[in-house]
């Protein structure tokens, strides 16, 4: 099998060992800042009335993802079973259970090999996964920005020894949190890469270059809403009034970070969501356990995962988001 | 050479150009000045396609200007054959179709086709229920029998800058994710940097539209994917093989436009192909794919098919490939259409009538059957031989340039 030379757009060189990566001031940082971020997160989610569950690793079916990147197969004595790429089914399953949920998600996703040279592409990684029953996705866009401008006052204010150890200036934080984050629409987006000459098409997933584009171009954080159907998964709300485009959201990082969340308002009718297997080439039969509920009934509910590396990596001005786990994974790199 | 047999196709035919090439475009040789030729009235009618001939004009315009271009009367193998297939650079308008995982296609076979494709510059489309029939091949054992075989002796006697690999899915084969693990492989980036990776849709096939793919499987074979294919012990409990079924899969213009704009969004740098069964829309579905971004859309007229199929199918069932061209006549992308491809007569008319390549299926099986190393080049130099002294007769050098003008039709002379 070939093995991929790994040549590192522009970030640090990955360590050489475990050791060199757990020793490294740069890591010891990350970490307890992504560690307070974590508490943050469960205390602002807990004292809004969330239930936080803990979700499965494997199962039958996970969420088949929409940029190509494979999925883990399990063999669970002799049924072909998946590690988690997100947990978006179960979450909207255990809305059966509670109204307001939570999760911290390992997933696992096998990206393409382009991915690891993005810097902010990790094969296994971990999501700050929200599901609220009932929620539209104002709502819901709402509750992730409270959460985003919680957690980075919180870790700001608490360890600004670890910041300044890292050389990030956190007072720029202070600012762009205080007002609302601007929305724009993926129509806007691909017609602001179109007047910087960058080739994007207006029925695709805003590109990895577009996207960095558009981050290094802001100064906060702001949402793309409005995706077009055929770019994400099949639970991302069509739009009834709107046919075409999708109740969904991404939030990006400025500062060239990139994309660090993503939601939606959920389809949640059995018939429709049938059909939105079948656009994006799946075998309905697959989700037998998922389309059951369905059938019996879920309530609408709309939610968000954040990435939670990519957030820190964002938080702590890291040049690249392995820095923020303890055991990266870069896609293709064989790593412990 | 195998028991492999091609009932209903001109195998011996088929095999005489695997062994000798080029030489059986003409008579033999030592016919010559001893016996006369010419039209044979008894011939079997064929299909369609077969019944209509390339008429070459007087007034050549297009020989006069290759005349300038070469400042000497220009000749049969002046004209030129490359080709762009489904946006994969190809040395001749000709790709290699996909065969499954039929037995008759099985390991052996395939791995000979894949290199003599990658010898001659054409693309190759892998059949989609390779990887879950046979497996990936990254990390069995028996790597050589898997879609990863396939590819790697495709590109390890690839033509440099020519041809490409183009790996199907079907509905079921999603659940192997075929497209997601063969783009995210370190095995296959040579192929997609240099842009010669493209993913087919299957929506259908000639054979038997309407139905998915059939194979037969042993009793063992089968329990084991039996919980992702249809298994139907159809020919009772003595026997030791089951039917194996894919299912069609659910379409509608909603799902194949979303499909392929998914594909689009998945694997940027990958090429789209569509393929579609020989249907009575035919053309509203080859618009729709167009128009959501396919680079080709592939025909499989009622005519092709390698695969295991019902016999109320094989004569009954699906448009003749002549109608499907004929429906597709004044089309936006490119089209690509196969169905008992074989020799350069029937590719002249379909590229004629609007193909812009065509596949071959069984004649590539049956010619690399005959000879491992060398059947299916040697049919193709064959094939490209007659293209080139019909094109020429045509007044034409580059097999794009043929259109509607060269074929007369049986029907015209009515009129």
């Amino acid at each position: 099998m070939t093995q991929i030379e790994l040549t590192p757009a522009s970030g640090p060189a990955f360590p050489s060992s475990p050791r060199e990566h757990l020793t490294s001031p740069v890591t010891r940082s990350a970490l307890r800042i992504q560690n307070r971020m974590l508490a943050a997160a469960r205390e602002y989610l807990t004292g809004q009335g969330f239930f936080e569950l803990l979700p499965p690793i494997i199962g039958p079916v996970t969420d088949p993802g929409a940029r190509g990147a494979k999925q883990v197969d399990v063999d669970y004595y002799g049924h072909r079973y998946k590690l988690m790429t997100s947990a978006i089914l179960y979450k909207q399953a255990s809305l059966a259970a509670f109204d307001k949920i939570f999760c911290i998600a390992p997933n696992v996703r096998l990206e393409p090999l382009e991915t690891a040279r993005t810097d902010r592409h990790l094969a296994e990684f971990h999501q700050i996964d929200v599901e609220v029953a009932g929620a539209s996705r104002e709502d819901i866009m709402a509750l992730a920005e409270g959460l985003f401008s919680y957690v980075t006052r919180q870790v700001t204010d608490r360890l600004p020894d670890e910041f300044d150890r890292l050389g990030r200036d956190t007072s720029a934080f202070a600012g762009l949190l205080a007002t609302p984050f601007e929305r724009r629409s993926h129509v806007g987006a691909v017609a602001d890469l179109h007047d910087l000459g960058h080739d994007q098409s207006p029925d695709a997933e805003i590109n990895w270059a577009g996207e960095a584009m558009l981050s290094r171009k802001a100064s906060k954080p702001f949402f793309i809403t409005d995706y077009p159907k055929g770019s994400r998964g099949f639970y991302d709300k069509e739009s009834p009034d709107r046919p075409g485009y999708l109740r969904n959201f991404d939030l990006i990082a400025p500062e060239g970070y990139g994309e660090m969340c993503s939601g939606s308002e959920r389809e949640h009718d059995y018939a429709t969501i049938i059909s939105r297997i079948r656009e994006t080439g799946e075998n309905p039969a697959k989700y037998g356990w998922y389309l059951q509920m369905l059938r019996e009934g879920i309530p609408g509910s709309a939610g968000f995962g954040i990435g939670l590396e990519r957030f820190t990596r964002y938080i702590a001005g890291l040049d690249s988001v392995w820095q923020a786990s303890a055991y990266p994974k870069i896609p293709g790199v064989a790593s412990p | 050479m195998s028991a492999l047999q091609a009932m209903a196709f001109p195998e011996a035919a088929v095999r005489a150009r695997a062994r000798l090439g080029a030489a059986c475009a003409l008579p033999d040789p030592k016919e010559y000045g001893r016996a006369l030729f010419g039209f044979d009235p008894d011939a079997a009618p064929g299909d369609l396609i077969d019944q209509l001939r390339l008429v070459p004009p007087v007034f050549v315009p297009g020989r006069l200007e290759k005349l300038l271009e070469l400042t000497r009367e220009p000749v049969y193998r002046d004209v030129r054959l490359e080709a762009t297939v489904g946006g994969l650079r190809s040395t001749l308008p000709l790709y290699l179709s996909a065969f499954g995982s039929t037995e008759a296609a099985s390991v052996d076979l395939g791995l000979a086709a894949s290199r003599q494709a990658g010898r001659l510059g054409i693309p190759m489309v892998v059949g989609e229920n390779v990887t879950p029939v046979n497996g990936y091949g990254r990390i069995e054992e028996d790597a050589e029998r898997s879609l990863l075989g396939r590819i790697s002796a495709y590109a390890a006697h690839a033509l440099d800058g020519f041809g490409g690999v183009v790996v199907q899915q079907s509905t079921e084969d999603a659940d192997a994710e075929v497209w997601n693990l063969v783009y995210s492989d370190p095995n296959t980036q040579g192929l997609l940097e240099s842009g010669r990776l493209a993913f087919e849709l299957k929506v259908g096939q000639g054979a038997k539209p309407g139905l998915g793919g059939m194979t037969l499987l042993s009793a063992s074979a089968a329990a084991r994917l039996a919980d992702v294919f249809t298994i139907d012990p159809l020919f009772g409990g003595s026997s030791d093989v089951v039917l194996r079924c894919s299912s069609p899969g659910t379409f509608t213009e909603e799902i194949l436009r979303q499909q392929i704009r998914l594909m689009r969004n998945n694997y940027p740098r990958a090429g789209i192909w569509v393929k579609l069964p020989p249907a009575r829309d035919i053309r509203e579905a080859a618009l729709v794919a167009w128009e959501a971004g396919a680079g080709a859309v592939t025909v499989d007229g009622a005519e092709g098919g390698t695969g295991w199929a019902p016999v109320a199918f094989l004569q009954h069932v699906g448009l003749p490939l002549a109608e499907c061209l004929r429906r597709l006549r004044d089309h936006p992308g490119c089209l690509l259409v196969s169905g008992r491809m074989w020799e350069g007569a029937r590719v002249t008319k379909c590229l004629a009538l609007g193909a812009n390549g065509v596949g071959l299926g069984r004649a590539a099986l049956v010619a690399v059957d005959t000879d491992a190393e060398n059947g299916l080049v040697n049919l193709v130099e064959c094939l490209s031989l007659e293209v080139q002294m019909l094109t020429s007769a045509l007044g034409k050098y580059h097999v794009g340039a043929l259109d509607g003008e060269d074929v007369w039709s049986p029907d015209a002379a009515g009129r």
